[in-house]
Parts: C-alpha cells; sequence; structure tokens
C-alpha cells in the first residue's frame, strides 16, 4: 500500500496541497485516516514497483450540449478505464474547460467522474483567467501538491501564471479570460510557476535522496519550445536546477496537444495528446523529430487527439505510451518509447 | 508573307510613345505616389486586420460550436495559403484557398459559409496569405510549413505593438 492507494481520492484531493505534501501525508496518513507513517514509503529507484499511470488533457470543454469535445473526453476515460493493466491513477494536465466557466468545468468534473481509479489536476490557462482559479480551485483542490506512490515522488504545479496586464489594461474578467485563450496573443506574455512555487519546490523535495524517481506535471513544457505560443515555462531553468540533483526526471505537459519528446540534463519531457484538437508543429528543430505525429485529417474530428499511459518499472524505467483515438503514430512511438 | 505595314508599325509605335514619355515628364512617375502608396497598405492592412479578427471569432455565424479558425490554425500555421489551389480530398477536387476556409468553416466548426466574393473572405484570405510572404511555395507536409516571416515585433502577425510579451523578451 502507498500514500496514494490509502487515501480515497476525496480525502486525497482534501489534503494534498501546497503547504508540501510530504508532511501533510505524514500526518494525514498517521491521524486522520489511520495509515502507516510516511516513514514506511520506501522511495528510491530501487525500491519502485511497476506500475502504470494514464495522463489525459485539454479537453477545453464548450458549454454547448453535446458537443463533439464532450464524447472525445468520455471516450479516453474509456479507453483509460479499459486498459490492462489498468492505470492506478489518472493525471489531468489542464483546460478542461475552453472560456473558464463554472459550467464548463462542472461538466468536465462529470465525465472525468467516470474513472475508476483516482485523479489528480492541475490547471491550464482556459481553466484560469476568468475567476483566478476560483472555480477550478473549489472543484479540483489544491494547484501545486506532490505525493509519493510505489517509491516514486510526483510533483505537480501550476505553471500558467502571468503577470497582471490586465489591471493596469482596465479590462474586464472576460476581456481577461479572452486574452488568456488566443494562443497567439502577445499581450499577457510568458507564463510560469513564479516565485512562490519555486521556493515550495525546493522544500519539496530538500530531503529527498538523489536516487528518488521524481516525475513532474505542467501545463507548458519545462523547456523553451516554441514561446510565442507558450510552448514554454518561464522559470523551467530554476526548476530544472532544484531537480537536477535527482539522477532521473520525468517531466510530463499539456497545452501542447501533440505528441513530442525532448531530453534536457537528466529530464526527460513528453508532451501529451489533447482530447479536442491537435496543434500544428511549430518550425522548430527538435532533437527527438521522430516524436512527431503524423498529420491528421481535419474532416476526421478523432484524429489527433487521444490520452496517454506511462508504464513504470523497476528500476525507475519509464516507458511513454501515446494512445490516439486515430492511427497517428510513428514507428517511434507506436509501441512506447524509453523516456 | 510577312506583312510590312504591321512591321512598321510595330517599330514606329514604341519611338512615338518614347518620344511622348520624353516630352511630358509628369507620365514617367512611378505608377503611385507615396500618399496613394500610404493610402492602399492602410487598406490592405485593414483587410488582414479584419481577417485576423474573423480568424478568432469575431462573427458568430462561421460557428456553432464555439470553435474559431485560430484553434487549430494559431498564426494562419498549417493553412499554408500558398499551396492553394490544389485538391482537397473530401470534395474530391482542386480547390481555391476560399472554398477550402468554407469548409473549416462548414465541417469542423459547423457554422455558416462565407460569401465567396465578400469583402469577410478576402479579409480571410489578406490574414492567411499576410503571414506566408515570402514563402516558397512547395506544397507537402504541413508541418515543413507551418511558420510565418519575420515581422517588427516576433513571428506573426502584431495586431497591436503591445511592447510587452515574448515578442520583445529576446
Amino acid at each position: 500500500m502507498t500514500d496514494f492507494d490509502k487515501m480515497s481520492r476525496r480525502s486525497f484531493l482534501s489534503i494534498s496541497g501546497k503547504a508540501g505534501l510530504s508532511t501533510l501525508v505524514a500526518s494525514a496518513v498517521g491521524t486522520n485516516f489511520g495509515m502507516v507513517s510516511v516513514a514506511e514509503a520506501a522511495m528510491g529507484k530501487g525500491k519502485v514497483t511497476p506500475f502504470r499511470f494514464a495522463i489525459m488533457t485539454d479537453g477545453h470543454l464548450f458549454s454547448h450540449p453535446d458537443h463533439k469535445f464532450d464524447a472525445l473526453m468520455a471516450k479516453a476515460v474509456d479507453d483509460c478505464n479499459n486498459m490492462n493493466p489498468k492505470p492506478d491513477f489518472v493525471l489531468y494536465c489542464g483546460d478542461i474547460a475552453q472560456n473558464g466557466l463554472d459550467e464548463q468545468l462542472v461538466k468536465g468534473k462529470n465525465i472525468l467522474s467516470k474513472l475508476t481509479m483516482p485523479v489528480k489536476y492541475i490547471p491550464g490557462e482556459h481553466d484560469w483567467y476568468l475567476d483566478m482559479g476560483a472555480a477550478w480551485r473549489g472543484h479540483f483542490g489544491p494547484d501545486v501538491w506532490s505525493f509519493d506512490h510505489k517509491g516514486v515522488h510526483f510533483i505537480g504545479m501550476n505553471s500558467i501564471l502571468v503577470k497582471d496586464f490586465w489591471t493596469p489594461a482596465g479590462m474586464s474578467a472576460k476581456e481577461r479570460m479572452g486574452t488568456m485563450e488566443m494562443l497567439e496573443s502577445p499581450i499577457a506574455g510568458p507564463w510560469g510557476v513564479h516565485e512562490k512555487t519555486l521556493a515550495w519546490l525546493k522544500k519539496d523535495v530538500a530531503n529527498l535522496p538523489s536516487d528518488t524517481p521524481v516525475v513532474t506535471f505542467t501545463h507548458g513544457p519545462l523547456w523553451d519550445y516554441y514561446p510565442r505560443w507558450n510552448f514554454q515555462t518561464k522559470d523551467a531553468p530554476e526548476i530544472r536546477e532544484i531537480l537536477s540533483k535527482f539522477e532521473r526526471v520525468m517531466s510530463f505537459h499539456g497545452h501542447v496537444h501533440q505528441t513530442i519528446y525532448n531530453k534536457i540534463g537528466n529530464m526527460g519531457s513528453c508532451g501529451t495528446m489533447s482530447t479536442s484538437w491537435p496543434w500544428p508543429y511549430p518550425d522548430v528543430k527538435l532533437a527527438y523529430p521522430q516524436s512527431q505525429m503524423n498529420r491528421s485529417d481535419p474532416g476526421a474530428f478523432e484524429d489527433g487527439e487521444g490520452s496517454q499511459y506511462i508504464d513504470l518499472e523497476g528500476g525507475f524505467e519509464g516507458s511513454m505510451h501515446y494512445n490516439p483515438f486515430g492511427d497517428m503514430l510513428t514507428p517511434f512511438m507506436k509501441n512506447g518509447f524509453k523516456i | 508573307m510577312i506583312n510590312t505595314k504591321n512591321v512598321l508599325m510595330g517599330l514606329v509605335a514604341p519611338v512615338a510613345l518614347l518620344g511622348l514619355l520624353a516630352a511630358n515628364p509628369a507620365a514617367a512617375r512611378e505608377p503611385f505616389t507615396k500618399a496613394e502608396l500610404a493610402d492602399q497598405n492602410a487598406a490592405r492592412l485593414a483587410a488582414v486586420d479584419h481577417g485576423r479578427d474573423l480568424w478568432h471569432g469575431s462573427l458568430g455565424s462561421m460557428q456553432s460550436n464555439g470553435l474559431a479558425c485560430g484553434n487549430c490554425h494559431p498564426d494562419a500555421a498549417a493553412s499554408n495559403p500558398q499551396t492553394f489551389p490544389k485538391f482537397q480530398a473530401d470534395l474530391g477536387k482542386v480547390i481555391p484557398l476560399r472554398d477550402m476556409i468554407n469548409w473549416c468553416i462548414m465541417v469542423p466548426q459547423a457554422g455558416t459559409a462565407l460569401d465567396v466574393n465578400g469583402d469577410d473572405m478576402v479579409a480571410m484570405e489578406a490574414y492567411a496569405f499576410a503571414l506566408y510572404t515570402g514563402k516558397a511555395i512547395t506544397p507537402g507536409l504541413a508541418t515543413k510549413q507551418t511558420t510565418g516571416i519575420n515581422v517588427g515585433s516576433g513571428v506573426g502577425y502584431p495586431k497591436k505593438g503591445s511592447g510587452v510579451g515574448y515578442d520583445t523578451e529576446k
């Protein structure tokens, strides 16, 4: 049993958060839930019990009833539920909603409630900027968290924070949201996790030994892929520096709506397929061009979307498997690839 | 048989035209004055600007499901206007860009097609082409053709020079 296994989904969401989950888990499992202390959760790459987790992202649900994106999100839910072996949990990498409306978040929450395993969430910019995350936090809990599962340390961070551009411009909440909705808008500028979360991250990993397997989740990539479309995280260099003490870090992100792999130092980074639409690949020279999926057919609305799962082995070997609705994968990705 | 009258006229006419030009320097001026060129460029940019708004959802009839062209084609990426007319598999024929635009409006966006000869369609094309000016005409994989030209404040079409953001953060 691990931290994650031992908690119900509801209790897990209620205790994990920015205050530092390692500490919270220790107290929560020891007191509130009658579970073993965190000291029993053995960490280190030799201690990993093989397991699978899945990632869903970027549903971009509209308010329209029976919208086609509702069905695509539900299809990914079915895919995750029918995986064999089943994922231990699902990570949702942001942008459940398109316009940040509560009704859109509620719709997503209802669809995702059909998952038969626990779910953890981080926000995307489409979830956040109508009410600065108030509705999102109400539904999905803290936007920064960590937890341990079967010897692996998982970290989720809200990475879509931008400087206040709306107050000087006298924008309404709706105008602010509209500005953030447009991928190529030059107004908002580059987003990131900002100082407070960097300080939290430093503290969160301070006492972890360097052979601890670490997995991170952010909405945008932790490398400069294509900053014009915010295919970046402004403070990614600081994040990578904080995590540089670890032998290996796996980073997963949403936002790019496409398959993409990169590696910087000890960090392997994977983009994820959305359940809404695929973004085009920007004209960027990639270290792993074979991780670009095939061009989607705009006439086939399921083409270019899907979910993904990761199988972690005992020595913290990870294999990334994209799980597209259509036939999108290059030979490099067909049977999964090592991260 | 050579028509000597036609040959003679062919020689005389250009010479006469040159004589006229020499006698009337005003006729040899640039086709347009700077002010005229400025007006024309402003009109073109107004069309591009309007196209940019349409591309991002300013006309409600272009969709019934919330989607705009910019959802799949940020900065007009992967629209490849310079590759049209080309074969469109769903329609089974070679079509111009405006027909492709209307296909996207009607199918993925479930909206009402634009008048193919209307100002809105011209604006849509003006926006798409503005981002591809100078690109080689090389039909093929969209992934090879997804980036616009470099303009003053970054890659793509700057609606407003905001002075903030990553465009200026080099």
